[in-house]
C-alpha cells in the first residue's frame, strides 16, 4: 500500500479524533486570541511603526499556539496507548510522520485564518490588498514550524518534561524560518526599503523542503523507543 | 524456516533485559513463555515483532533479517497486549476499518461486522471503545487479528482481563492459527491454563532461556524446572 494512502489513513483517524475530542483546536483558538489581545494593550505601536513590528507579534502568536498543539500532536496515541499499534503496522513510518505534519498544519492554518484578520483589525494595519501574499509568506514559515515541530515533538514523545522541553529545542532550531517569515512579511508591507523578497522566500522554501525530507528519512529511529 | 534468533542481547542503558538467546520456533509452534518478574519475557516479546531491536545479535523471519524498514516482515507479526491498543474516541467498527487499512487490508462492511459477531460485539459496533471494558477491548484486539491473519503472534499476558467466554473465544482463535501455520508465543503468568495448549514451553530468568523442551506426557522435566526456578506461581 502506497505511503500517501497510509497518510490519509492516519490523517482521518487524527481529524475524526481531534472532532470528537475538540480538545486542541479550542485551547488554540483561546490562546491565539488571548496573546493577540495581550499585544494590543501591552504595546502602542505608532501607525507609521505597524508595518515593521507587526509581522514579528504576528508571529510569536503563530508559535507559541503552534507550540500548544505540537504537545498535543501524539495525545490520541498516548491516551489509548496506541502507537505500539501503530508501529506494529506494515507501513513507512514516514507516514506517520508526513500525516502528523499535515494535521498539525491544518489545526494551525484553521487558527491563522481567524487570528490574521483579527490582528489586523486591532493593530490598524491595512494589508487586505496584500492579504493573498502575506498569507502564503505565513503557510511556508507555517509548514517550516509544523515539519521541524512534529519532529522533536515526537523526539520528546517519552520526556518527562515535554512540555518545557520541546520550545527550548524547538526555538532556537526555528530561527531561519522565523526570521524569513518575518523580513518577507516586512517587505510585503513595505517595511523593509532597500531589501529584497526572493531571498528571504528562497530560505523558507528550502527550510521546509530539507526539513521536510530529513523528517521523513530519520522519523523511524525518532519514533523507536 | 520460521523464526531464529541468534545471540541475541538487548540493553536498556546498562541494564542488560536479555543476553546471549538462541531460539528457533517453527511453524505451527504454540509457545508457552514463562518467568519471573523482570525474567525480560515483555522484552524478548518486543524485540521479536519488531518494536524493539536487538543491542546485539539477529533475528532472522523465514530467512530474512527483521531489520528497520523491512515493512513487507511487519504484515506476518501480530501482538495482543494487556491494554488492548485501540482508540478510545473511535468506535468499535472504525477502529478496525482503520487498523485493517493501514494494514494493506482494505475490509468490507460486512467482513468487519462478522469480525465483530463472531467475538461477541455486533451489539456494540457503533460505540466507542472509551465506553467498553478492558475485556471488550481485547476482545475487539482479537477481532482485529482474526481480519489481519498474522502468521506469527504474540501474546503479553492476555488471560487477566478476559472473562471464561472471552478466554475460550482467544483459545479457539489461537488454535485456529496454529492448525493454520501461524507461529504462537504467549507470555503468561496462567501457567495451568496455557499448559493445557503449548507444544512448547520455554522459561526465562534473568535474560536468558533456562529451559525449553517440547510438550511431552508425562513432562517431569518441566515440573521440576517449574518448580526450582517459579516456585511463586506453582
Amino acid at each position: 500500500m502506497g505511503t500517501l494512502k497510509q497518510t490519509y489513513w492516519l490523517l482521518w483517524k487524527d481529524v475524526l479524533l481531534e472532532i470528537r475530542r475538540r480538545e486542541t483546536l479550542l485551547s488554540m483558538f483561546f490562546f491565539g486570541t488571548v496573546l493577540l489581545f495581550l499585544f494590543h494593550f501591552s504595546f502602542e505601536i505608532p501607525r507609521e511603526q505597524t508595518a515593521r513590528m507587526a509581522p514579528g507579534l504576528l508571529w510569536l502568536a503563530f508559535i507559541f499556539t503552534g507550540t500548544l498543539a505540537l504537545t498535543q500532536l501524539f495525545q490520541g496515541e498516548k491516551e489509548s496507548r496506541c502507537l505500539d499499534a501503530l508501529l506494529l503496522c506494515p507501513m513507512d513510518r514516514g507516514a506517520l510522520y508526513l500525516a502528523k505534519v499535515f494535521f498539525n498544519l491544518i489545526m494551525m492554518v484553521v487558527v491563522e485564518v481567524v487570528i490574521f484578520p483579527l490582528f489586523g483589525v486591532l493593530f490598524n494595519l491595512d494589508f487586505w490588498r496584500l492579504l493573498p501574499s502575506l498569507f502564503f509568506v505565513v503557510l511556508l514559515g507555517t509548514i517550516g514550524f509544523c515539519v521541524l515541530g512534529t519532529l522533536f515533538s515526537a523526539l520528546t514523545l517519552r520526556a518527562r518534561a515535554k512540555e518545557l522541553l520541546l520550545p527550548l529545542i524547538l526555538f532556537p532550531l526555528m530561527i531561519p524560518a522565523i526570521l524569513g517569515t518575518v523580513r518577507a512579511m516586512q517587505i510585503l508591507l513595505g517595511a523593509g526599503p532597500g531589501q529584497e523578497f526572493y531571498p528571504w522566500l528562497r530560505l523558507l522554501i528550502g527550510f521546509d523542503v530539507i526539513f521536510m525530507t530529513a523528517g521523513f528519512l530519520i522519523f523511524e529511529w525518532v519514533i523507536e523507543e | 524456516m520460521g523464526v531464529v534468533l541468534r545471540r541475541v542481547s538487548k540493553a536498556y542503558g546498562f541494564l542488560w533485559a536479555l543476553r546471549d538467546v538462541n531460539l528457533t520456533l517453527s511453524h505451527g509452534d504454540f509457545v508457552a513463555l514463562l518467568g519471573p518478574n523482570g525474567a525480560g519475557k515483555t522484552t524478548l516479546l518486543r524485540l521479536l515483532c519488531a518494536l524493539h531491536y536487538p543491542t546485539s545479535g539477529e533475528i532472522e523471519i523465514d530467512g530474512e533479517p527483521l531489520d528497520r524498514g523491512k515493512i513487507h516482515l511487519r504484515s506476518a507479526i501480530g501482538f495482543l497486549s494487556p491494554d488492548g491498543q485501540i482508540y478510545d474516541k473511535l468506535t468499535a467498527r472504525e477502529n478496525l476499518r482503520f487498523f485493517t487499512s493501514l494494514s494493506g487490508k482494505e475490509m468490507k462492511s460486512a467482513e468487519i461486522s462478522a469480525a465483530l459477531d463472531q467475538v461477541g460485539l455486533g451489539p456494540w459496533s457503533d460505540v466507542y471503545a472509551s465506553s467498553l471494558s478492558h475485556g471488550m477491548k481485547c476482545r475487539l484486539a482479537i477481532a482485529k487479528w482474526s481480519l489481519l491473519k498474522p502468521r506469527f503472534f504474540l501474546l503479553d499476558e492476555p488471560y487477566g482481563v478476559l472473562d471464561g467466554p472471552g478466554v475460550d473465544l482467544l483459545e479457539s482463535f489461537l488454535k485456529n492459527l496454529c492448525h493454520g501455520g501461524a507461529i504462537v508465543v504467549i507470555a503468561t503468568h496462567n501457567v495451568h491454563r496455557v499448559l493445557g495448549l503449548c507444544t512448547r514451553a520455554l522459561i526465562l530468568q534473568g535474560g536468558g532461556i533456562i529451559f525449553d523442551e517440547p510438550r511431552r506426557e508425562p513432562w517431569k522435566s518441566f515440573h521440576e524446572a517449574f518448580a526450582n526456578f517459579l516456585p511463586s506461581e506453582a
